[in-house]
């Protein structure tokens, strides 16, 4: 089957340009009752197109908070972080709800499905704020979970699937909008071996297919073992 | 912006879609509430029209007075004149014969029958419904028989009405042109409005030796009442003073022209009285509106308390909005318009209930009474405004202060749950 898998607003490739991700020493502090966590130190990194870097760390190193920053669900306290060209720490909330609905999909460790609406309707909301009409819509929700092989779960809600299952919608659903970032929290983290290698092997193939990053926060080694770069974290620092 | 709202108000129906539990308990008190406003409306437009239908059929169209003169008016010519002057628009005689005459078809006498003696013009001021033929024409005075119009029940009871004929010592035949309609506007009673005509003078008014007046007057009776209803301009300041007394001052000032010395043989009093029993249904439609309304606000509060319960329950659901793109706007429209839209089912649904019981209503009320034209009881345009309007209005205050905490929520603090 044929379909349109070109997305309006999609981030499109530029090979040669500059790199996808431009992190420069971000910080991210937290007060709480009066008391400064600073839980990011100076975090420095770039991320290409079409490049795999796994976040590694141990519990509290700061991983969640970073992906929070690069998904622009959250604000660094300094340094700067560009997306895609674009200076984000300058961006209104508008338009950074806009970049992170056009430039931004993301896999969450709980999949993050909404209930009691079928895997077809999951993968077709980030296309419902993206203006997608709704023929289109469909057509292409229907495609990305024939890609992801679940042909035969279309009608299916969250709760009559398995986990493997319910992270593919995820996943599916991340890639709804062409995102030239795809950000991976802990996205095997609920699953068992088998499953956990389906996820990784079709998260790197679409990625690979439509020249995605993707960063995926991980503590499994073996994921780790499959980017093409680590960026380790120890207290809030990157190495 | 565009996109924003339109986003918002697809992710409301699909929310709406996906909760159903959650949207009929939403409904519950908006249909009630919803319900009554329309039911109140409804009633108030039926009743208003009812009234003025009933006034207008048997009092007269808005400023109608009705005259009369105690005493022996000697220019019936001159007194038409001044009741024109003094701001008449339609002027009929409205007479009742004191001979008492009776009437029959075929032999067979129908008892009971209310006479009225008019002219044409009667047809101006007061609403005639015909059911068959028409009402009354100046062309029908120089008819050499009576000519009359008569109501459905009396029609119905005579059967033949081309054999009418009427009487007091002697019976004269009289040609029916006109049946009124039945309805609920006349009560079942038989009435027969005959033309006033050189041929109908001797029923109408007796013998001029009879009356004792001058001779030819028809309207020449000692001690009696002569009557008159006179439709005026609803702006004339005679038509604001319900006891008439403008107006007849105005007449007291000429009334030596025929034949009346005593201004206070002179009486009108305003004889519809649409805009009395409408502004008593007004007072009453406030009085319910305000119960509805109270109700309704009920039903907000139902809303409001599902809403605010279930903002707190989708924080990740909201997050995970935010999480795929979904502007602060978005979800602010889309959390407003989950309200609204389950206002408008409530609104939809008491909508169709109300419609359903007004049916059965009509049905069970046509059984016993029948409703005049232009009375059906049916929902008014305006009801199904009211009705959906306040539905709306209702969803969309109880969806503001969730909507708002939902964008207060921290999106990372959602997906963490």
């Amino acid at each position: 089957m044929s379909v349109d898998t070109a997305a309006p607003g999609a981030a499109t490739s530029r090979p040669g340009s500059a790199p996808l991700l431009d992190v420069r020493e971000v910080t991210r502090h937290f007060t709480v009752s009066g008391t400064r966590i600073d839980v990011l130190h100076d975090c420095t990194f770039q991320v290409e197109r079409g490049e795999v870097v796994a976040i590694v760390g141990q519990s509290g190193s700061g991983k969640s908070t970073l992906l929070n920053l690069l998904g622009l669900l959250d604000r660094p306290s300094g340094g700067t972080y560009t997306f895609d060209g674009v200076d984000t720490t300058r961006l209104g909330e508008g338009p950074r709800s806009r970049l992170r609905g056009e430039g931004v999909g993301f896999v969450f460790q709980q999949f993050h499905l909404l209930e009691r609406r079928t895997a077809l309707a999951n993968v077709g909301v980030p296309m419902v704020l993206g203006g997608v009409p709704l023929l289109r819509r469909r057509a292409r929700a229907r495609a990305l979970l024939e890609a992801v092989g679940l042909e035969h779960r279309l009608h299916s809600q969250p709760h009559q699937l398995s986990g493997g299952e319910q992270q593919r919608v995820a996943l599916a659903r991340a890639l709804s909008r062409e995102p030239a970032l795809i950000l991976a929290d802990e996205p095997t983290g609920a699953l068992d071996a088998a499953s956990s290698t389906m996820i990784m092997e079709q998260l790197l193939e679409q990625a690979r297919i439509r020249d995605a990053a993707v960063v995926v926060v991980t503590h499994d080694p073996k994921v780790a073992a499959r980017a093409d770069r680590v960026v380790e974290l120890v207290e809030g620092r990157t190495r | 912006m565009l996109r924003s709202l339109t986003a918002g108000i697809v992710l409301a129906f699909a929310g709406s879609r996906a909760n159903v539990a959650r949207t009929i308990l939403s409904c519950a008190g908006i249909v009630v509430g919803v319900g009554a406003l329309i039911m109140v409306v409804t009633a108030s437009d039926f009743g208003q029209r009812f009234a003025t239908a009933y006034s207008e059929a048997n009092a007269g169209r808005p400023a109608t007075l009705q005259v009369s003169v105690f005493g022996q008016i000697t220019d019936r010519a001159a007194f038409e004149e001044d009741l024109v002057r003094a701001g008449g628009q339609d002027v009929s005689v409205y007479h009742t014969p004191s001979g008492a005459p009776q009437i029959r078809s075929g032999g067979s006498v129908v008892p009971d029958v209310q006479f009225l003696g008019v002219d044409p013009s009667l047809g101006d001021i007061r609403r005639m419904n015909m059911a068959e033929g028409r009402w009354l024409t100046e062309a029908d005075t120089g008819s050499l028989a009576p000519v009359m119009v008569v109501n459905q029940p009396l029609a119905d009871a005579l059967g033949d009405l081309t054999q009418v004929q009427v009487g007091t010592d002697q019976w004269l035949d009289v040609r029916v042109v006109g049946v009124l309609e039945s309805s609920a506007l006349d009560l079942g009673w038989y009435s027969a409005y005959l033309l006033r005509s050189p041929a109908s003078e001797d029923l109408l008014f007796g013998s001029s030796s009879d009356t004792g007046g001058e001779e030819g007057d028809p309207f020449a009776m000692p001690g009696s009442q002569t009557t008159y209803q006179v439709r005026i301009d609803p702006q004339d300041p005679a038509a604001q003073d319900p006891w008439g007394e403008v107006f007849t001052g105005r007449l007291a000032s000429a009334s030596w022209r025929w034949g009346i010395e005593d201004p206070e043989s002179i009486s009108a009093y305003r004889a519809d009285y649409a805009e009395e029993v409408d502004r008593i249904i007004d007072y009453m439609s406030w009085g319910l509106m305000g119960i509805a309304v109270i109700t309704l606000a009920t039903g907000l509060l139902g809303v409001l308390n599902v809403g605010l319960v279930t903002v707190r329950e989708r924080r990740r659901e909201l997050a995970t909005y935010r999480a795929l793109g979904a502007s602060r706007s978005t979800l602010f429209v889309a959390v407003v318009m989950e309200a609204v839209v389950v206002s408008l089912v409530a609104g939809v649904i008491a909508l169709a209930g109300c419609w359903a019981a007004v049916v059965a209503g009509g049905m069970v009320l046509e059984r016993f009474v029948p409703l005049p034209d232009g009375v059906p009881l049916n929902i008014p345009a305006s009801g199904v405004l009211v009705g959906l309007g306040s539905a709306a209005l209702v969803g969309l205050l109880a969806g503001i202060i969730p909507a708002t905490r939902a964008l207060r929520a921290s999106v990372v603090a959602g997906l963490r749950e």
